[in-house]
C-alpha cells in the first residue's frame, strides 16, 4: 500500500486516489451538509475529482489522448460554471421563499 | 355392484350435502341436515356392503382412471379407488361415527345461528376423510389430506365471530377456577382454525417434500415401467427392489435416503395427528362445537395421520420406525401428564386423544415385526369409537350444564343424567383398558409390541438400554391414564354437586342421542372386536382382515418371533398394566372421590415446594409448548407476519377481517419502506444515489 501511495509522479496512481478522495469528499459534503451552498461546494468537489481522473489517463496514453483528456476538463470546467449559475440562481430563489438556504426546509412536497 | 363402485359411493355422497350446503345453508337449515343424515346411513349400508365383499373376496387393488400423463416420459398420474382390509374397515369406522355423530348434531346444536353449514362442513370433511382411507396412491392421498385439512379449518371455526376467551363475558363466566396455562388472548374459534391450519403445514410441507422425493426417486429408477410412480403397488415395489439404493440424487442415497423420505412423510402425519411438538393445536380445536370435536377426534382429521403411516410402513426403514417409536412415545407422555392438571371437561378428552395417538404411533413404530402394525391400526379403530363416545357425552354434560365445561362446578351429575353417566363410564372403562373392554385388547397389544421391540433391541446388544425407555414411557402412560380419565369420571359423574345451581337443573339428552350413546357404548365392548366372550383370549377377527400393505413384498424382512417368548412378553405386560391400572384409579378414587378436599390440598402441597413446583408448573403451563410455538410462530413468519395472525382473530373476530386488515397493513408497510428512499431531504437523495451507483459498478466490476 506504502510502495503503491509512493510510486512517484510517473505513475497513475497518486492522480487516482487524489481523485477518488476529492469525489468521496464532494459526496459526504453532499450527504451530511443541510447548507445549499456547501451542497453545490460537494457538488463542484465531485466533478473535479471526475475530471482530474479523466486528465490523469490522459496523462499516460500518449499525446493525442493527452490533449482530449485537456479538452474535455475544459469544457467540463466551463459546463460546471455554468451549471453553478443556475444551481445558484436556485439557491437564491429558496431563500427568498424560505429565509434561509437550509436544504431540510425544503420538503413542502412530503406534506 | 362390484366393490370399488360402491366405495365410490361411499366417497361421492357427503358431495351431495356438502356442495348444495355451501350455498344454501342458511336457507335450508333443517331440511339439509335431514337429507345429511339421509346420505350418510346411505353410505354406512354401502361401506358395510364394501367390507363384507372385501371380507369375502379378499379383494386387494385399486381401479383407477388415468389423470395427468406428462409428455415426453411415461409418467401417468391416475385417481381412483383403493381397497383392502385396512381401507374398507376404516370405511366402515368413519361411516358409522359420522352417522352418530348426525344424529347428536341434530340435537346439540339445534336452533343455532350456523345451524345448516355444520352439516355442510361436516359432510366435505367426511368426503376428505373418505378419499384419504380410499386413495390408490400417495398423491391422492396427499390432496384429500389437504382437504381434510379444509374441513377440520370449517369445523373449528364454526363459531367464527366469538371474541378472544378473554374479552368473552360468556367464558370469563365459565371458565374453570383452576384454569391454568390458558392464553386467554389466543383462544377463540377463529384463532384455533388458523393455529391449525399453520401447524399442518408445517407438517405438510415435510409431506410434500417426501411426495416429490418419492416421485422423483422412483421415475427415475430403472425398473419404472411407466404409470403412476406413487401408486402404492408401484412405490412399495421399487423400495422392496431396492430404487432408493441405486438413485443418489441430493448426495444421499440408500438406506439414508428412504429413511429420509419416510421421516418426511411421517412429519405430515405429525401435524394431522398432533404428534409432539406439533400437537399444540389439538387442544385449542376445542373451541369448536363438541359434536364437531368428536368427528375430528375420532375418525377423521387425527386418524389421518394414523391410517396414512400405517399406510406407508411398507416404506418405513428401521430408522424412520424408530423415529415413529420415539414420537409416539414422547407424545403419549407428554400428553398424558398435562392432562392431570385440567379442569376442563373437553380439554382433559383433549389431551386425552393426543396421548392415546401417541400410542398408535408408538406401536406403528414398533413395527410389523414384533406385532406393532396390528396393534396400531386395531387401537386406532377402538379408539375412534370410545373417543367418539366420550366426546357426545362431553356434549350431553355440556348441553346439561348449560354450556359450562368446569369440571370443578360439577360432581353428582350421575343421578341427574343416568344414561350420559353409564355411557360415558362405559368409554371410560375402555380406554383405561379394563379388561373386558375394547381399549384392554387393543392397547395390550401395544404394549406388547412395544416391549417386544425392546426386547430385540437389547438382545442387539450394547447401548441398547436407550431403546427401552419408550416401553417404559408407554407404559407408564397407561398408569397416568388411568388416574386421569377415572379423575375426570369421578369429579363429573360421583361426588356431591359443586354448584347445585347448575346440576339440579341437568339432564339427559333426547332418545336419538341416547341411543347413540348407547350404541357406541356396545361397540366398545371387547367381545366386539375380538369376537370372544374371554377377555383373555388371544387373537381377533380382524387381524385376518386388517392385514399389512405390500406384505408380500416385505416377507423377508420380517423376522418370526418366537411364539412362546411373544406369549411370555404379552403376559408380563399384561400383569404390569393392571396393576398400574388399579394404582392410577386408586389414586385418582383417593385424591378426588373419598376426600374432595384432598385434591387441592395435595396440589397446593405441590405448590409449596420448589422442586414439585418446577414440575406442577411445567404442567400447568402446558409444557410451556403453546408459548414455544407462539414465539416460533413469530420468527418464522416475522414479527410483522405474527402479529398479523394474532389480529386475523383479536380484533373484530372473523378471520376475513383479519385478513383484510393484515392484506392493509401490509400495503401500508411496504409504503413506508419505500418512503424511506423519499423523505424530502436532498442529502439522502444524494447519498441513496450514490449508493445505488456504487452497487451498480459493483456489480459489473464483479461480473
Amino acid at each position: 500500500m506504502i510502495d503503491f501511495l509512493l510510486s512517484g509522479p510517473e505513475s497513475l496512481a497518486p492522480y487516482l486516489l487524489v481523485g477518488a478522495g476529492l469525489f468521496t469528499l464532494g459526496l459526504l459534503a453532499c450527504v451530511v451538509r443541510r447548507n445549499a451552498v456547501g451542497y453545490l461546494i460537494g457538488i463542484e468537489l465531485m466533478l473535479n475529482g471526475g475530471i482530474l481522473n479523466a486528465v490523469a489517463y490522459g496523462r499516460f496514453r500518449g499525446l493525442q489522448a493527452a490533449a482530449d483528456s485537456q479538452i474535455l476538463a475544459l469544457f467540463a470546467i466551463g459546463l460546471a460554471a455554468a451549471e453553478a449559475a443556475i444551481a445558484l440562481a436556485l439557491v437564491y430563489a429558496v431563500f427568498r421563499n424560505f429565509r434561509d438556504v437550509d436544504l431540510d426546509l425544503v420538503r413542502t412536497l412530503r406534506s | 355392484m362390484q366393490p370399488h363402485a360402491l366405495a365410490l359411493v361411499v366417497l361421492l355422497a357427503p358431495l351431495l350435502v356438502a356442495l348444495p350446503g355451501a350455498f344454501f345453508w342458511k336457507r335450508t337449515g333443517n331440511a339439509l341436515s335431514l337429507v345429511g343424515l339421509l346420505v350418510q346411513l346411505l353410505a354406512t349400508v354401502a361401506s358395510v356392503l364394501v367390507l363384507r365383499d372385501t371380507v369375502a373376496g379378499a379383494l386387494d387393488g385399486a381401479v383407477t382412471v388415468p389423470w395427468l400423463s406428462f409428455a415426453g416420459t411415461n409418467i401417468t398420474l391416475s385417481l381412483g379407488v383403493h381397497l383392502d382390509g385396512l381401507a374398507a374397515f376404516m370405511l366402515v369406522v368413519v361411516q358409522v361415527l359420522a352417522l352418530g355423530v348426525l344424529v347428536v348434531s341434530r340435537w346439540y346444536l339445534h336452533g343455532d345461528r350456523f345451524f345448516g353449514r355444520f352439516f355442510a362442513s361436516f359432510a366435505l370433511f367426511v368426503f376428505a376423510m373418505n378419499g384419504v382411507v380410499l386413495a390408490p396412491s400417495l398423491l391422492q392421498a396427499f390432496i384429500f389430506w389437504e382437504l381434510v385439512g379444509l374441513g377440520s379449518y370449517l369445523l373449528i371455526g364454526y363459531w367464527h365471530d366469538k371474541p378472544a376467551a378473554s374479552q368473552d363475558p360468556e367464558y370469563q363466566e365459565g371458565k374453570p377456577f383452576h384454569a391454568t396455562g390458558v392464553d386467554e388472548d389466543r383462544l377463540s374459534p377463529s384463532y384455533a382454525q388458523l393455529k391449525a391450519f399453520l401447524l399442518n403445514r408445517v407438517g405438510d410441507f415435510g409431506f410434500m417434500s417426501g411426495l416429490a422425493l418419492c416421485a422423483w426417486v422412483v421415475s427415475s429408477w430403472t425398473g419404472f415401467q411407466g404409470g403412476d410412480p406413487l401408486a402404492w403397488d408401484t412405490l412399495f415395489g421399487a423400495v422392496a427392489a431396492g430404487a432408493f439404493a441405486v438413485t443418489t440424487p441430493l448426495g444421499v442415497s440408500g438406506t439414508a435416503l428412504l429413511t429420509l423420505a419416510g421421516i418426511l412423510i411421517f412429519l405430515g402425519a405429525m401435524g394431522k395427528s398432533a404428534q409432539f411438538p406439533l400437537h399444540v393445536w389439538l387442544p385449542d380445536a376445542m373451541q369448536g362445537p363438541t359434536t364437531a370435536s368428536a368427528i375430528i377426534h375420532a375418525a377423521t382429521m387425527v386418524a389421518a395421520g394414523v391410517f396414512l403411516t400405517a399406510r406407508i410402513t411398507p416404506m418405513l426403514t428401521p430408522g424412520a420406525l424408530d423415529f415413529v417409536l420415539w414420537t409416539g412415545a414422547i407424545t403419549a407422555t407428554v400428553a398424558a401428564t398435562i392432562a392431570c392438571v385440567q379442569w376442563d371437561y373437553k380439554a382433559v378428552l383433549a389431551y386425552s386423544t393426543v396421548s392415546q395417538l401417541g400410542y398408535m404411533m408408538a406401536a406403528l413404530g414398533a413395527g410389523a415385526a414384533v406385532g406393532g402394525w396390528e396393534a396400531g391400526t386395531a387401537h386406532l379403530f377402538t379408539h375412534a369409537i370410545f373417543k367418539c363416545l366420550l366426546f357426545l357425552g362431553a356434549a350431553s354434560v355440556i348441553h346439561g350444564m348449560h354450556g359450562i365445561q368446569d369440571l370443578g362446578r360439577m360432581g353428582g351429575l350421575a343421578r341427574k343424567m343416568p344414561f350420559t353417566a353409564i355411557a360415558t363410564g362405559v368409554a371410560t372403562l375402555a380406554i383405561l383398558g379394563v379388561p373386558g373392554f375394547s381399549a384392554f385388547w387393543s392397547k395390550d397389544a401395544i404394549l406388547a409390541a412395544t416391549h417386544a421391540r425392546a426386547f430385540l433391541a437389547r438382545e442387539a446388544g450394547a447401548g441398547a438400554w436407550i431403546a427401552v425407555i419408550p416401553h417404559l414411557l408407554v407404559t407408564a402412560t397407561a398408569g397416568i391414564t388411568a388416574f386421569y380419565m377415572a379423575r375426570q369420571w369421578f369429579l363429573a359423574f360421583l361426588g356431591k354437586p359443586r354448584d347445585h345451581h347448575l346440576v339440579d337443573h341437568a339432564h339427559d339428552p333426547d332418545r336419538p342421542t341416547i341411543a347413540v350413546l348407547l350404541v357406541l357404548a356396545g361397540l366398545s365392548l371387547q367381545a366386539v372386536w375380538t369376537g370372544s366372550l374371554n377377555p383373555f383370549g388371544a387373537g381377533s377377527w380382524i387381524e385376518s382382515v386388517v392385514t399389512l400393505p405390500a406384505k408380500g413384498l416385505l416377507a423377508a424382512g420380517l423376522p418370526e418371533l418366537d411364539e412362546h417368548l411373544v406369549h411370555h412378553l404379552h403376559q408380563e405386560t399384561m400383569v404390569q398394566t393392571l396393576i398400574l391400572l388399579v394404582l392410577g384409579v386408586g389414586a385418582a378414587a383417593w385424591l378426588f372421590l373419598w376426600n374432595p378436599a384432598r385434591g387441592g390440598y395435595v396440589a397446593d402441597n405441590l405448590r409449596r415446594r420448589p422442586v414439585t413446583n418446577l414440575v406442577w408448573g411445567f404442567l400447568a403451563n402446558l409444557w410451556f409448548l403453546d408459548r414455544l410455538w407462539t414465539v416460533l410462530g413469530g420468527l418464522i413468519v416475522g414479527v410483522r407476519g405474527g402479529r398479523l395472525v394474532a389480529r386475523a382473530d383479536l380484533g373484530s373476530g372473523p378471520s376475513l377481517d383479519g385478513t383484510l386488515q393484515g392484506a392493509a397493513s401490509t400495503s401500508a408497510l411496504a409504503g413506508r419502506i419505500v418512503n424511506l428512499f423519499q423523505g424530502g431531504r436532498s442529502g439522502a437523495y444524494a447519498g441513496w444515489t450514490a449508493l445505488a451507483l456504487f452497487g451498480l459498478v459493483s456489480l459489473i466490476l464483479l461480473f
